[in-house]
């Protein structure tokens, strides 16, 4: 196939190309390396990024001869790693602007997953939806509820000789894709990402922050990538700075943790990510025997981000690793979100993790003192240790600031909201201007400054993470971070992490829940448990919670397992939870679930 | 060797306490796996485990529709029948 003649792909001062198109035509020549797709039954595709830019270009022809044109919204629900990564890159080369979803290959709570895509497909006003035939039975019902989808695609669609079509350019302030955020908290919102913010923040994590050298490194993972962690990560960030990466199936990763590491072995992966729960089930699961024959020394970058970061977790993974070689400096804790295209704040490189003890109390009053575990020892609830992963320092080009209430920037050590500004930070949500306008803001300084929702503080040139803004727990002037609360929680025998929310109710004088700043805040936790247990678990949950984070609880709700309103990333989601307690919707729990036979 | 489905079961309950970290008292081809406080997780988790001690695979489109402890054993047993 003839190449078309390179266009001039760096900027002065840039690192990588402008837009994500001339960054995958620069690799169009290397037909040696690229991307290697490992199916759940351990085959193997190799797409070398030769075979990437002629499939990309081949969708893309297919997409441009029904219809599609610059800047329409092109849905995809694509769960085979390799067919995604090559639509994905058809819709953008054809101009458009592609819409990731989550597949579902479950008619469990169908009516949930129905109502997310429909929700994602209109609000993005797809043209097209592309799809599998396996995964088309779970996508077509939701046609009636998306008028701007004109057609319903399966991949098999855009595979065949493909069409005359033209070449559409594009620039870097074009939009690439609309990335629909998980949200925790409320409905997906789609984050308007350009190819330049995806050019600069790749630029910064690749380069800035891992220190990439094309010559050795290879990415190894299995995260999903219709999130920005497994997308950005590990297919833009590589594409732009030229990085062959294996990618293995999020399921069996699950299935069987040790397929991580066998893969980061066997391909001699350099550069690794994945949230804390990932290191924490490595940890857990994987057996001493599993590791004889394992040489992990190759990993340089064991990233960490997406969720809060313990500091137990990676010491366990390590002890754990070390007999295979692997060296802990290597781990990268890092933080960053979709709104700011990923990545916000890396550890420089090679120089593992360090942390933060502060005490607890010192925390809820905005200022994060030094504290030692040793006075936690003495039980003395106003002197609570709490030990903080350090998530590095911004990139450059970029700018972090903690700032309080007013704006204003604080110091070291003074906890408050976590802002940021640079070429990395998205065009705003898709098609909502109140909510974009209140997370991103022109500030004085003539800049946007995204404004995280996060709360953190600075010291010694880490910026250390504490909780969110929003949900937060302000209890007799002291501010509780549900996260810490739903910690400790899930500690306890019997409740599964992840299977625990935490947040306030206001109460009045009179115990009735008022939402109009009367009254006093109160904590409330809602766990899922058997209805056998309720009573023991409420005791313990209220011992843990008084005797860690010094608080008492208000209310115990125990729900019946998997009755928690959960995101498509299965994160409970607090602020709805906490509409359902006030509702009084919450499920009961059902009794005898398992542990005891149903009287008749 | 293929096992029978009351070693199945018992391999399931097992399999399941471990991941877990509790007891279960009774555990029977009826119970649903949710109802364990097993989420979609844990339940990948156990499928590993039983996978690699059984020697099978199961594939993920025929997971998506267990509910039932019942469910997974008969995929499991279809599986080995495969051999």
């Amino acid at each position: 196939m003839a190449l078309p003649a390179l266009s001039p792909v760096r900027q002065p001062g840039r690192l990588v190309a402008p837009t994500l198109v001339q960054a995958v035509r620069a690799l169009a020549h290397d037909a040696g390396r690229g991307f290697t797709f490992i199916r759940a039954d351990g085959g193997e595709r190799f797409c070398s990024f030769q075979t990437i830019f002629e499939e990309a270009t081949r969708r893309a022809a297919h997409l441009s001869a029904r219809g599609v044109s610059k800047g329409d919204r092109v849905a995809l629900v694509i769960p085979e790693p390799d067919e995604f990564v090559l639509t994905f890159l058809g819709a953008i080369f054809a101009g458009a602007v592609p819409v990731p979803m989550y597949p579902q290959l479950s008619f469990k709570n169908v009516d949930t997953y129905h109502d997310t895509v429909a929700h994602i497909t209109s609000a993005s006003g797809a043209k097209l939806l592309v799809t599998t035939e396996a995964t088309r039975p779970y996508v077509e019902p939701v046609l009636p509820r998306t008028p701007s989808v004109e057609a319903l695609l399966t991949i098999d669609a855009l595979t065949g000789p493909a069409p005359q079509a033209p070449v559409v350019e594009v620039s870097e302030h074009d939009v690439c894709f609309l990335q629909f955020t998980s949200g925790s908290t409320s409905r997906p919102k789609g984050v308007v990402v350009t190819h330049g913010n995806l050019s600069h923040n790749s630029e910064a994590f690749m380069i800035h922050g891992l220190g990439k050298d094309s010559s050795i490194d290879k990415g190894v993972s299995w995260l999903p990538l219709f999130h920005d962690m497994g997308l950005i990560g590990f297919v833009i960030g590589p594409l732009f700075t030229d990085i062959p990466v294996v990618f293995l199936p999020t399921a069996s990763f699950v299935r069987s943790p040790r397929i991580w590491l066998d893969t980061i072995h066997k391909h001699r992966g350099t550069i690794t990510y994945a949230p804390n729960f990932a290191y924490a089930l490595v940890a857990k699961r994987l057996k001493d025997k599993d590791l004889s024959g394992l040489d992990l020394s190759c990993m340089r970058v064991t990233g960490c981000g997406a969720e809060p970061i313990q500091a137990r977790t990676l010491r366990d993974f390590a002890d754990k690793l070390a007999p295979a070689g692997f060296d802990p400096k290597s781990f990268l804790p890092s933080y960053g979100m979709a709104e700011a295209t990923l990545a916000t704040t890396f550890v420089q490189h090679g120089s593992g993790f360090v942390t933060d003890v502060v005490d607890a109390g010192s925390l809820t009053r905005g200022e994060a003192l030094s504290s030692s575990l040793e006075k936690n020892a003495s039980g003395d609830s106003s002197e609570l240790a709490q030990e903080l992963v350090g998530c590095g320092a911004g990139f450059p080009g970029h700018d972090v600031a903690i700032v309080d209430e007013q704006g204003n920037r604080l110091g070291e050590r003074q906890v408050g909201q976590i802002t940021t500004t640079g070429p990395s930070i998205c065009q705003g949500y898709y098609n909502e201007p109140e909510l974009s306008e209140a997370a991103f803001r022109r500030r004085e300084d003539g800049r946007t400054w995204l404004f995280t929702g996060d709360l953190g503080y600075f010291a010694g040139g880490q910026l250390y993470i504490c909780g969110r803004l929003k949900d937060i727990i302000i209890i007799r002037g002291r501010n509780f971070y549900p996260s810490d609360i739903e910690w400790v929680v899930s500690e306890l025998p019997g409740v599964r992490r992840g299977n625990v929310v935490a947040f306030g109710v206001t109460v009045d004088a009179a115990g009735r829940h008022v939402e109009d700043g009367t009254g006093e805040e109160q904590l409330v936790v809602c766990a899922e448990a058997f209805q056998s247990e309720a009573a023991g678990i409420t005791e313990q949950i209220q011992q843990a919670v008084a005797a860690q984070i010094g608080l008492s609880v208000y209310r115990v709700e125990i729900v019946p397992q998997g009755a928690l309103p959960r995101t498509s990333s299965g994160k409970p989601q607090r602020r709805k939870t906490r509409q359902m307690f006030l509702d009084g919707t919450l499920p009961r729990p059902r009794s005898a679930a398992a542990g005891e036979p149903e009287a008749t | 060797m293929a096992l029978s489905r009351a070693e199945l079961l018992s391999m399931f309950h097992k399999t399941a306490a471990e991941i877990a970290e509790k007891e279960f008292k009774s555990i029977t081809e009826a119970t649903v796996i949710s109802e364990l406080g097993i989420d979609s997780l844990g339940m990948l988790e156990i499928v590993g485990a039983m996978e690699r001690e059984l020697k099978v695979q199961i594939p993920d489109e025929s997971l998506a529709g267990i509910q039932t402890v019942k469910d997974l054993l008969e995929l499991v047993e279809k599986r080995q029948a495969l051999g």
